[in-house]
């Protein structure tokens, strides 16, 4: 390890030689996103010794890439993934009559209510899924799905910062710049932990795709589908010459303050950082222009659908799998703004979900079986989760109110077994009663997959050697290949 | 060798580092090549050792102890074991257990364990030996030994702290043959200085002054002069907010405000600008409202100490927790955290759950602290209080007399129907009943464990007081406590002690336009649906009504009752100037309310009934008593009912231990502080063993802050954290000679700045001495000045400031944030700010947690959740992207580039650059700079069609020029 990072150290001294040419001209390489060397230049005080401790990867990965499917709101698992035929037969009835209610967000007690949707096998597996999802349950022998997932928070904004940084509070890093500390990313001209905005940035804002306490360089990129899919990505010149023409004299102004200096790394690579900057230019609006793909590719993301947010979202997916190709370790998506909002049906559930789920059924069915038709689902693991689940009771007459105490996930792609279900919950879908599984574990099993124990991946803060997950956390080991 | 290269030394080396570090303590002359017999040191060898590899098993946490040992106090390590033998036997390194069992290769018996992933060196393995072998010494972590000055000689002794810290400094460099490099120049000092004290660099004007004036003094009048600059308090305030992790709003689902948060950092401004000690600020935080003569504004009279205890809110809140008790501990937790980092530099939250597994925190240090800040209330407070108007108060009090003189005691006499309703509801018959809890009831003009806090409100016993109104005077008919006896408008706060909730309504009676009722459930406040609607009760009629608060979801909680004027408008307290709120009587009850008695109708005197001479001093109260209404409010602190807390086991609220900790300050630094008060929150007496010169932390907390803010580096690097886990100082002698002149010198903030700033060793160039590099990579000990990137603020400042568009005008309501499309979500403004914030300095634009600015979180700024002391400095591609592209840049740049176009001067070409650099760089261009320059704007103007002689004009041209220059590494580096 000593070796290889050595030899590491050596070639950027070449590299930054090399970068003296004219703007643009040289290829990079990862500089920046990239480690040992990147984590060098950004971090500041922290400890040498920590900084060259072999972390990346702790063995052998069999994902490359996470994509994170984020169903906003808290999706109804009695809906769509856990059929509870009980509540067929209780439907109308008082749940304080059969079991213990906990407080809930609205305090607005109902009456057990039914699915609105009818319940099928589907694949050789014979997994059930609601008919709330034709498309994905087509896909269910490539997915792993997990009835007894447990969250700690009620709340929206708490829960999903539970789910995004491991911790119920604003300010930690979020598992991309956890898994990008860890593993920096494949493609120089890219930053390895993008979110592709969707149109609903989730309760709690921007802070569920920080750096937290980890060095700035590890936060998200904010991505949206369109032109200029990143802040500042668009040059203000008219001309592309003139910019060239401005930055290479700027680095030939530079030169002087190195001359002066002799030596002054942090001054390097902000020039080197140019350099990467004026690359990325390019390399990120070509994401978004979809000329290369086929009709056929763009139908089965729904891109042609006539539901305008069937549309974005399968832009968005396939946004996604262009940014696998181009080796961007973690992609999150968040919802499209449908008309009945994110998955928090407190109200009117029957409409809302039906909305939200016709809005990305069709472009993750479209996602996976592209992903698998090209082989990058080998390499990719894509995780479909909310904050928490939904009461098997109403809220008023005809919502849901929030539930963490039982809610289902699921993961397909690298490292996973295609047509399992794990973990299950009582007779109404309102408790664990097998498997319980927390955030903690979900997280500890991504970073796994990637190659990473999330025990041993941790960053000095405070005092103290901070995790992803705590001081918890178990690999879902079950739902594994 | 690249920096990368250099930091692989140390790693295939820890032996190096170790003796670098030793070296520092004492100072000794000695090969790094090998430890000699005594170099190794119990605090910097030892202790590390033992506390990286075996106190999360064998430290001071009780709940993870394995076999009953533990190694972070001599007595234990060198007991009996369980299995025979001990861990150390002082001289004996042969028998001692510590030393076979780390050295065995059995794996069931090593340690540390397999399982536990660590493995000693053999370095390390020989300094325990040889240090057990020297007779285990043991000493107090070294942050927990008071400071003491350094011996230093006669001649430097007398001299004046900056030369006292060169010749520390001076002094550790020849000691390992480092040679530090010279002075920097002239110009470069004046940007150091003026960068580093106020975030904007010099003006062109200001360099030529202090480059012209030939004088010894040179220095001194560069600092002082920027010392003395209003922009010192700006820069300065921008620091500690990043230690009180500020911001506007709450973050959460919507981003509510955090009313009135900028009246504290218009305070710290004004602070630091006033120089005010610095055991006084810290005392105005954790008790501001408790000191007996608070600190007044020098001209307005206000005071500002109060607005200190400001910072306590600006932590993250939320808005319907399902557990206000959770909520409640989540800030409780957050305020402990900072309160300890900031401060002392501890790590107090360690302790939440466990004893801390480093440091001697045991978690009942948590929850005294714990119960100490839940017997603090928060509480809106008037930015400008009252008691600037205390002759007004005079008069308006004498008025009152004369008015009360001539007509009390014929109100006296009339009507005997109160009296005897008083003598018959005193009894409380109507709520006797044991279905009804009493609250309060005021009837009597008896307010029993009620407080007042602030001017407002009064208790009106029958007949004793008059009500004066703008238009008739009121003798009350019935006890009550009001808010409008001087006047409404003004400013007060009612509350009831805490009880337990134990009924599902409370009924409180009141009158009033506009004033508010408040359950206060946990100290929860940001009261709103779903869940908490019913704890609030706005009135808005001024004839008495029956209000009820539903109180079912939160049965069982502790709370108190809060009655205020005015109201909360999405979480922002206002108050108008005609707001007033009474109220006579609280009931909790859960069927069926009791039936009170109607008041009887007041005696009501108009204005116009009464004998002129009456009338006129009724006019003259008014018109003196309404201008006492405050009208701008911040959220502060209040004491609030005593609690002792129990230690939730296991951090968990629902899990509590029976005994109840006693307020104390903490343990580790306990024996200096006896008998701690156990009246009240007993925040002042924290606040006290802060800044007691017999705390051993705060003085070097703080003196260390300032150097990490001049030098980029503390003497301390973890200038949050002076544990276990923390960085030893590297240069143990000098941080305790400023903490003890500090103290010495009146806790002064600009006269330690002051004196840092003048000595050489600030004053050194940044180029760095090749030679000296190889043998100090990290500079630790100064042989040149760092280089150091400018944080966000003062790249934007520094950007304004350069193009003229800066607006320097001070303090106020935050300017707010400019939004990209790229910043959405819930709570997102619906107007956006302006591009350029108007110009204001970046300390004076909003802060939303959920919008935070994007130019300063790509630069840097810390997201404001917890204590930062130290930010990091990163390079990342998007702080390039921003430079080249971001739109405010370029609208700078342009603006910039049309000023000097208009302007009359600098019209040649040549002179013109040289002006660009001056106020870029504080320097001329060199020759060859001129030239590329030159050519590189000869060859913009033909590639734009741009005839030579009307360059000079061309505001494209210009622009980009300008551009440039904001893009060169020079601008956003000190060099």
């Amino acid at each position: 390890m000593r070796d290889h990072l050595n030899k590491r150290c050596m070639s950027r001294r070449e590299m930054l030689g090399l970068c003296r040419n004219a703007f643009g001209g040289v290829a990079l390489l990862g500089l920046l996103n990239s480690l040992p060397f990147g984590r060098k230049l950004w971090a500041s005080g922290a400890d040498a010794a920590e900084l060259m401790t072999p972390k990346t990867p702790h063995f052998r990965p069999r994902a490359k890439h996470i994509i994170f499917l984020y169903m906003d709101g808290g999706i109804s698992q009695v809906d769509a993934f856990d059929p509870k035929p009980r509540l067929n037969k209780e439907h109308g009835e008082n749940p304080f009559e059969k079991f213990e209610v906990d407080p809930t967000q609205f305090n607005n007690y109902g009456r057990i209510m039914k699915s609105h949707w009818d319940f099928k096998q589907h694949g050789d597996s014979g997994m059930w899924m609601s008919e709330l999802f034709p498309h994905l349950s087509t896909c269910v022998d490539d997915i792993a799905m997990i009835n007894s997932m447990v969250s700690d928070f009620p709340e929206h904004t708490n829960a999903n910062y539970f789910l995004h940084t491991g911790i119920g509070i604003q300010g930690r890093p979020s598992m991309g710049a956890w898994v990008t500390y860890g593993l920096g990313s494949e493609n120089e001209n890219l930053p390895g932990y993008v979110v592709l905005d969707g149109g609903l940035i989730p309760p709690g804002g921007l802070d569920n795709f920080k750096n937290g306490f980890l060095p700035a360089g590890y936060q998200a990129s904010v991505l949206k589908a369109q032109k200029a899919p990143v802040a500042n990505i668009r040059p203000q010149e008219a001309a592309d010459s003139l910019q060239t023409a401005k930055l290479d004299h700027i680095r030939q102004m530079d030169q002087n303050v190195l001359v002066r200096l002799g030596q002054a790394d942090e001054i390097e690579a902000t020039i080197a950082n140019y350099e990467l900057a004026y690359r990325m230019q390019s390399a990120v609006p070509e994401l978004t222009e979809f000329k290369d793909e086929s009709k056929t590719t763009m139908n089965l993301y729904g891109i042609y659908s006539e539901d305008v947010h069937t549309q974005s979202y399968g832009a968005q997916c396939l946004l996604a799998r262009r940014l696998v190709e181009r080796g961007v370790r973690f992609i999150e998506l968040t919802c499209p703004k449908v008309e009945a909002d994110r998955w928090d049906q407190h109200s009117n559930l029957k409409d809302g979900h039906f909305k939200n789920a016709h809005a990305v059924d069709q472009p993750i069915a479209g996602l996976i079986k592209d992903l698998k038709q090209r082989g990058l689902l080998d390499d990719t693991l894509i995780v479909f989760a909310g904050e928490f689940g939904r009461t098997p009771f109403a809220q008023g007459s005809d919502g849901r109110d929030h539930n963490p105490s039982a809610f289902s996930i699921w993961l397909a792609g690298a490292g996973i077994k295609g047509g399992t279900v794990y973990g299950k919950t009582d007779e109404y879908g309102y408790r664990v009663v097998e498997n319980k599984t927390t955030i903690h574990d979900l997280h500890a099993t991504m970073l796994f997959l990637m190659g990473i124990d999330h025990e041993r991946h941790t960053y000095r803060f405070s005092g103290r050697d901070i995790r992803l997950t705590d001081v918890h956390g178990q690999v879902i080991k079950g739902i594994l290949a | 060798m690249s920096k990368v290269a250099r930091a692989l030394i140390w790693f295939v080396l820890p032996a190096s580092v170790i003796v670098v570090c030793m070296m520092a303590w004492q100072g000794a002359n000695q090969s790094s090549k090998s430890v000699g017999k005594s170099e190794v040191d119990f605090n910097y060898h030892i202790r590390p050792i033992l506390s990286q590899n075996c106190f999360t098993c064998h430290g001071p946490d009780s709940s993870s102890r394995e076999g009953d040992l533990r190694l972070d106090r001599l007595e234990d390590a060198t007991a009996l074991l369980r299995d025979g033998g001990r861990a150390i036997i002082p001289g004996d390194s042969r028998n001692s257990v510590l030393v076979s069992r780390i050295e065995s290769d059995d794996p069931n018996h090593v340690m540390p364990p397999p399982a536990a992933k660590k493995t000693l060196t053999p370095r390390q393995i020989e300094q325990l030996r040889q240090w057990i072998d020297d007779g285990a010494e043991w000493k107090p972590h070294w942050a927990f030994i008071p400071p003491g000055k350094p011996k230093l000689p006669a001649g430097i002794r007398k001299k004046p702290l900056a030369k006292q810290i060169d010749f520390l400094i001076n002094d550790a460099l020849e000691k390992r043959d480092l040679r530090p490099v010279p002075s920097t120049s002239k110009p470069r000092f004046v940007r150091r200085v003026a960068y580093l004290l106020t975030g904007l660099p010099p003006s062109p004007a200001d360099l030529e002054d202090f480059l012209t004036e030939d004088s010894k003094d040179f220095a001194k009048r560069v600092v002082d002069h920027y010392l003395a600059s209003p922009h010192f308090g700006e820069r300065w305030a921008r620091h500690w907010m990043d230690l009180m992790r500020y911001a506007d709003t709450m973050g959460h689902e919507f981003d509510f405000p955090i009313s009135g948060s900028w009246h504290y950092r218009d305070y710290l401004i004004r602070a630091f600008n006033a120089d005010v000690p610095y055991n006084q600020l810290v005392r105005e935080h954790l008790a501001g409202d408790l000191l007996e003569s608070p600190r007044r504004h020098p001209e307005e009279n206000f005071n500002e100490s109060v607005l200190g205890t400001g910072f306590f809110f600006l932590g993250e809140g939320k808005h319907s927790p399902v557990s206000t008790r959770e909520e409640e501990m989540i800030r409780i937790d957050n305020a402990i955290d900072v309160i300890s980092k900031s401060f002392v530099a501890l790590t107090v939250s360690c302790a939440r759950c466990h004893d801390h597994k480093f440091d001697n925190i045991p978690t009942t240090d948590f929850y005294a602290m714990y119960g100490m800040l839940e017997s603090t209330r928060i509480t809106p407070r008037p930015a400008r209080d009252y008691e600037q108007h205390d002759k007004v108060l005079a008069r308006v009090g004498r008025i009152k007399g004369q008015i009360e003189a001539s007509l009390l005691p014929e109100a006296k006499r009339t009507d005997q129907a109160s009296t005897s309703l008083i003598k018959q509801i005193a009894f409380n018959k109507e709520v006797s009943d044991t279905a009804f809890q009493l609250l309060g009831d005021f009837r009597s003009g008896d307010v029993g464990e009620w407080t007042f806090m602030d001017a407002a409100f009064k208790a009106y016993g029958v007949k004793e007081q008059l009500l004066i109104g703008r238009n008739s005077v009121e003798v009350p008919s019935l006890g009550l406590v009001s808010s409008r006896g001087l006047s409404p408008g003004v400013f007060g706060a009612f509350r009831s002690a805490d009880f337990v909730v134990q009924h599902d309504s409370i009924l409180v009676r009141a009158a009033g336009n506009t004033g508010t009722i408040r359950l206060i459930v946990n100290n929860f406040q940001v009261i709103r649906a779903p869940l908490y609607e019913g704890m609030e009760q706005v009135v808005t009629d001024s004839s008495w009504q029956e209000y009820r608060l539903d109180t079912h979801l939160v049965k069982g909680q502790k709370a108190y009752l809060e009655i205020l004027p005015g109201r909360y408008f999405e979480h922002e307290y206002r108050l108008k100037s005609n707001d007033y709120i009474e109220i006579d009587i609280a009931v909790a009850y859960s069927n069926r309310g009791p039936r009170l008695q109607p008041r009887p109708e007041p005696t009501v005197y108009a204005k116009e009934t009464l004998p002129a001479s009456i009338s006129g001093l009724v006019t003259s109260y008014d018109s003196l008593a309404s201008a006492l209404h405050d009208s701008t409010y911040f959220l502060g602190l209040d004491e609030g009912t005593p609690i002792n807390s129990p230690v939730f086991i296991r951090g968990n609220p629902a899990m509590l231990s029976e005994e109840a900790i006693p307020h104390r300050f903490l343990t580790a630094l306990s024996e200096n502080f006896p008998n701690f008060p156990q009246n009240g929150s007993g925040r002042l007496a924290w606040a006290d063993a802060v800044v007691d010169p017999a705390n051993s932390l705060t003085s070097r907390v703080i003196v260390n802050r300032i150097w990490h803010l001049l030098f980029g580096r503390g003497i301390v690097e973890t200038v949050d954290n002076f544990g276990l886990q923390g960085k030893l100082p590297t240069h143990p002698e000098l941080l305790d000679l400023l903490a003890v002149t500090f103290v010495e010198q009146g806790w002064s903030i600009k006269e330690l700045a002051r004196q840092i700033a003048l000595s050489e060793t600030f004053r050194r160039s940044t180029v760095a001495n090749e030679s000296t590099v190889e043998r100090d990579p990290d500079n630790d000990y100064l042989h040149h000045f760092p280089i150091r990137r400018l944080e966000g603020e003062a790249i934007r400042d520094g950007i304004l400031a350069v193009s003229g568009r800066l607006d320097s005008t001070m303090f106020g309501k935050p300017v707010e944030i400019y939004l990209t499309p790229f910043m959405s979500g819930r709570g997102r403004p619906p107007v956006s700010g302006p591009l350029n914030g108007n110009g204001r300095r970046s300390i004076y634009m909003s802060i939303r947690r959920n919008f935070l600015p994007p130019f300063m979180l790509t630069f840097d700024m810390p997201v404001p959740f917890n204590t930062f002391g130290k930010r990091n400095t990163t390079t990342v591609p998007a702080q390039s992207l921003t430079l080249m592209n971001d739109p405010f840049v370029h609208q700078q740049a342009e603006y910039w580039a049309n000023r000097s176009i208009a302007s009359a001067d600098s019209q040649a070409l040549a002179a013109r650059i040289n002006q660009f650099y001056l106020s870029a760089f504080s320097r001329r261009a060199t020759n060859p700079e001129l030239e590329k320059d030159m050519s590189f704007i000869r060859s913009q103007a033909m590639a734009q069609g741009v005839p030579l002689e009307d360059i000079g004009r061309s505001a494209s041209i210009w622009k980009d020029f300008c551009h440039i220059l904001f893009n060169r590494k020079e601008f956003i580096y000190l060099l």
